[in-house]
């Protein structure tokens, strides 16, 4: 039997933190006179930190530390309980968004995907603007800390790679996690406040380059406006953008590493030459395309694609130009770089880079057994060797996201999408990316117009997505539950 | 140092042998009173020839073969093979170009089923025969491949399949030979049984033949441009559809049954799940067209039924166009394409056994999530699965969706729309057949394709023939080294 007590308990916190954080809005609403705003954000803050604090004092006392499979519960439904109250003011602000829009957006800003049902960003409150934005940027550090303290913990997909480095920075375990939190956390500040200010002297307004800074660094993608960063019409903007979002794709890990004194390890390591090869790659071949096949000057097409597939690649979701009529290579090619994503360790979503280098060091071993039987060939990850059941639970990962994505794709096209939005809505949802591809949900789209039903199916996927498949998945085993 | 003496000499039997068939659509369009009996004439003379002077000019009284002229062998007997059938094509009446003939001919024998000749419905009787027989080789071929090279080559967890005692009784050879050889034999007792039913059902000979022989290989070439649609007949479409799947189980197990067994046969998982899965996209499929596309039940179940048995068996007849049945029906048949039949079978695809496989895994390992100190041996057919056999089929998963992926980046790069190249690869891979879209659609052909696409697609089909590694193989320097 699974004790709910300690789980109960740190959802309340994480519900009355996310009351705390929905005063923000409210105060901006009030001081920018959106009256009406102002006083829905109050209430939904009011009203969900009741809940969270009720919550808190009925299921305080001991405190005994999770196990592993309270663990699991916590992630699946924490991710969860926070899409279902940063809904609240969603739905009853201005906007009036029906409650799946509403889960729907907010899922999409906790997850850090950067699908939006909302149209008329320009000239919508800036209360709602800055609440999506907090959401994505709220869900980015969570990301990062589940992904450097709780999935490795898990070994979920491959991820007990990465507990080693942690565990070789220090004999005792707890406090050293609580130290490393605290200094990834301020690296992601920091970052937070040089994009933004960056992002102000390329020109946007303080109020924007904050926002779009948050939205930056947790990879999330939202923007202050429907044509998203083509508004700003600014090379120094997207120049400004593209290496942020390169620097939040890298494992934080790393810049932690480089602040204690070892920043040789932020350049020697194997999954960050990987990912800028893989980017090289991807910018180079689409630059190539727009120049020669579709007859934009060299510039324009450097400018154009570097933007997008970084900000594919990377999972962020900013846009500058609608790829998708960019013809076919460029559209298969826009599909299969969402699902890449960026490195393990970060904010980013997607398959991640580290799982192709393990599948592919796995799969050369594999063939040169084929050529030479008896030999022995040892796949490895930055000159170690790949442990066996590494090996096995990327390999097991990468099923269970082409099984997720069948289904997810197969489940919306049920729900009357065609083939197009079908695999593109599931890849951008599971690989928390956002703008999919197509008339509808395509770079220039919106998913306002889906049916409820298609909505829900791509909550769950981006939930799925955002937690590495395992963690929810392993939710709905009756083993789990058992014993 | 790799021995090519034994490589060519065994090409050489290969030549003649397709030298020797050739001769058969020669006498056909000679009683026709066809003037391509002359080409296919030529033709035979010339594969003969060269067929003989490699088998004199690398005879030896010995031979060392070895797994790495295994690998050349299988590699660069369907690309010869391809190669030789496209003869007769390019100078026959068609006038085919040779990236078009060789495209057909490499379609053929991989079993693909893709097209590019228009008007198959007046071509010359030799032709049709041709493009039929090089289906019936390619299909025993790789029966026989897959039963008795691809296991001993450990490509893609196929050692799971290696004939058992095998290994250490000395006489591995022989008994090999002997499966082989029952398994040709019922292989053609099938091709002769469908070919009389369909015949009965009201087909003329000469299209029951050509017909049979294409089912039972999970081919899919057909006498007319509109396929299987063509005949208008129930009773046809029934027959084909029990065929197709004879043609997607696996071989083997035919041996239980005629030796009264079928607990042997009906027991085996991988076609239980085979069948299950073919129930299960039935009954979804037909009630999507049943209570959202206002067919009747009886027609949805027999559309439903003929396609979605020609797509999973790899075959690839058509008799509707499954397209205008909606976004789910093409997003199904899209996944159907790549999943295939069984192992052991004349499908292609990723093979059920696979997905068996990948499954069993996945499964283990949520196990060992929620209890990360318990052990978890992997069962598959009652068996334990060995680590190497879990993990080879893992790697072939990621080199087939890596492949999938480089290869419809090309296509796009020729210039074909997204959901073309997509299910183009998808299609050519798997050995299907047709693909999804306006151009190589189920009422479509693959003429229209620009060359370079034509050239990627054989690649694909080729690749997806020898099970990936066994093409790929090659690629890497360590294989031609020391």
């Amino acid at each position: 039997m699974i004790k709910l007590r300690p789980i109960v308990f740190a959802m309340g916190i994480l519900i009355s933190a996310l009351a705390v954080v929905m005063g923000i809005p409210a105060v901006v609403d009030w001081l920018s006179e959106y009256g009406r705003d102002a006083s829905s954000f109050a209430a939904c803050a009011a009203f969900t930190l009741f809940i969270g604090v009720s919550t808190v004092l009925a299921a305080s006392g001991g405190d005994e530390e999770l196990d592993i499979r309270q663990t699991f519960v916590l992630a699946g439904f924490g991710w969860f309980a926070a899409a279902a109250f940063s809904a609240l003011p969603f739905a009853f602000s201005d906007l009036g968004l029906s409650p799946t829009s509403a889960f729907f957006e907010a899922m999409a800003g906790v997850t850090a995907t950067a699908s939006t049902v909302i149209t008329g960003l320009d000239s919508a409150p800036p209360g709602i603007l800055l609440w999506r934005a907090l959401l994505q940027w709220s869900g980015g550090i969570g990301m990062i800390a589940m992904a450097i303290v709780v999935l490795p913990v898990l070994q979920v997909g491959g991820m007990q790679l990465f507990r080693l480095e942690v565990a070789g920075m220090g004999r005792r375990a707890l406090p050293r996690v609580a130290e490393i939190l605290s200094s990834v956390g301020l690296i992601y500040l920091v970052f937070t406040t040089l994009c933004a200010t960056a992002l102000w002297a390329a020109g946007m307004t303080g109020f924007e380059a904050v926002l779009h800074a948050m939205a930056t660094v947790s990879t999330g993608g939202f923007s202050t406006s429907d044509q998203s960063i083509a508004h700003f019409h600014s090379g120094a903007i997207e120049t400004v953008l593209i290496v942020f979002m390169i620097l939040s794709s890298l494992p934080f890990l790393l810049y932690l590493l480089a602040m204690r004194g070892a920043p040789g390890r932020l350049f020697a390591d194997g999954q960050v030459h990987w990912f800028v090869g893989i980017l090289a790659g991807a910018v180079a071949v689409m630059t190539y395309w727009l120049w020669h096949h579709n007859g934009a000057p060299f510039l324009a097409a450097l400018r154009e694609s570097a933007f997008n597939v970084v900000s594919v690649v990377s999972g962020t979701g900013f846009t500058t130009a609608n790829y998708d009529a960019w013809g076919g290579a460029a559209v298969a090619g826009f599909l299969f770089l969402m699902v890449v994503g960026g490195c393990g360790g970060s904010a980013s979503g997607g398959i991640k880079v580290f799982r192709f280098q393990v599948i592919y060091e796995t799969a050369n071993a594999q063939i040169k057994r084929l050529i030479q039987p008896s030999g022995l060939f040892v796949p490895q990850f930055n000159d170690r060797p790949i442990p066996d059941t590494v090996a096995t639970a990327v390999m097991g990962f990468f099923f269970l996201f082409a099984v997720s994505f069948a289904l997810l794709a197969l489940g919306l096209s049920a729900a009357g999408l065609d083939p197009l939005t079908s695999l593109s809505g599931a890849a951008a949802a599971l690989t928390n990316v956002g703008p999919g591809l197509g008339g509808v949900i395509g770079p220039s789209g919106s998913y306002g117009e889906l049916p409820d039903m298609a909505k829900w199916l791509l909550s769950l996927g981006m939930l799925a997505g955002r937690l590495d498949l395992y963690t929810v998945l392993v939710l709905f085993l009756p083993a789990f539950w058992r014993g | 140092m790799i021995h090519f003496r034994p490589v060519f000499f065994i090409i050489g039997i290969l030549l003649a042998t397709l030298a020797v068939a050739m001769v058969l659509p020669a006498l056909v369009d000679g009683a026709a009173g066809n003037p391509d009996w002359s080409v296919f004439a030529a033709s035979a003379a010339l594969s003969l020839f060269i067929g003989v002077s490699l088998i004199i000019g690398n005879w030896a009284p010995h031979f060392q073969i070895e797994v790495r002229e295994v690998f050349l062998l299988t590699t660069l007997a369907w690309l010869i093979a391809a190669g030789a059938g496209a003869l007769p094509m390019v100078f026959s009446a068609l006038h085919l170009s040779f990236t078009d003939a060789y495209f057909e001919a490499m379609s053929g024998i991989t079993t693909t089923g893709s097209t590019v000749i228009v008007g198959l419905d007046a071509a010359p009787p030799g032709i049709l025969l041709w493009r039929s027989l090089l289906q019936l080789f390619g299909g025993a071929g790789f029966v026989i491949t897959a039963i008795a090279v691809l296991p001993y080559l450990r490509v893609g967890g196929m050692q799971l399949f290696r004939v058992e005692s095998a290994d250490r009784s000395g006489k591995t050879m022989p008994r090999v030979a002997e499966i082989a050889s029952g398994i040709t034999v019922i292989y053609l007792a099938l091709v002769a049984i469908d070919a009389t039913a369909l015949w009965f059902a009201g087909m003329d000979g000469f299209e029951a033949v050509c017909h049979a022989m294409t089912t039972l290989a999970t081919g899919g070439f057909s006498t007319s441009d509109q396929s299987i649609g063509h005949f208008h007949s129930p009773a046809i479409e029934g027959i084909t559809t029990v065929f197709m799947l004879l043609g997607g189980m696996p071989f083997v197990l035919y041996f239980q049954l005629l030796q009264g067994r079928p607990q042997r046969f009906f027991g085996d998982s991988q076609v239980r799940a085979f069948l299950g899965l073919y129930a299960t996209a039935v009954a979804a499929l037909v009630l999507w067209q049943w209570l959202g596309g206002g067919e009747t039940f009886p027609q949805a179940l027999r559309d439903v039924s003929f396609s979605v048995a020609s797509i999973m068996t790899t075959t690839g007849f058509t008799t509707v166009d499954y397209q205008t049945w909606g976004g789910f029906a093409v997003v199904t048949i899209l996944f159907l394409t790549v999943v295939g039949a069984c192992t052991g079978s004349t499908a292609g695809g990723i093979k059920i056994f696979r997905l068996e496989i990948l499954y069993v895994t996945a499964k283990a390992q949520f196990r060992r999530i929620v209890q990360p100190h318990g052990m978890f041996v992997m069962h598959y057919g009652g068996k334990a699965i060995p680590d190497p056999v879990a993990s080879s089929v893992m790697g072939f998963f990621f080199l087939f969706a890596l492949t999938f992926a480089t290869l419809s980046l090309a296509l796009g790069a020729a210039g074909l729309d997204f959901l073309t190249s997509l299910s183009g690869v998808a299609t050519a891979m798997a050995n299907v057949g047709p693909g999804l879209g306006a151009v190589i659609g189920p009422s479509g052909n693959f003429a229209g394709l620009p060359d370079s696409a034509k050239w990627f697609l054989s690649l694909g089909m080729l690749l997806g023939r020898l099970e990936l590694y066994g093409v790929l193989v090659l690629l890497w320097p360590e294989f031609w080294r020391g």
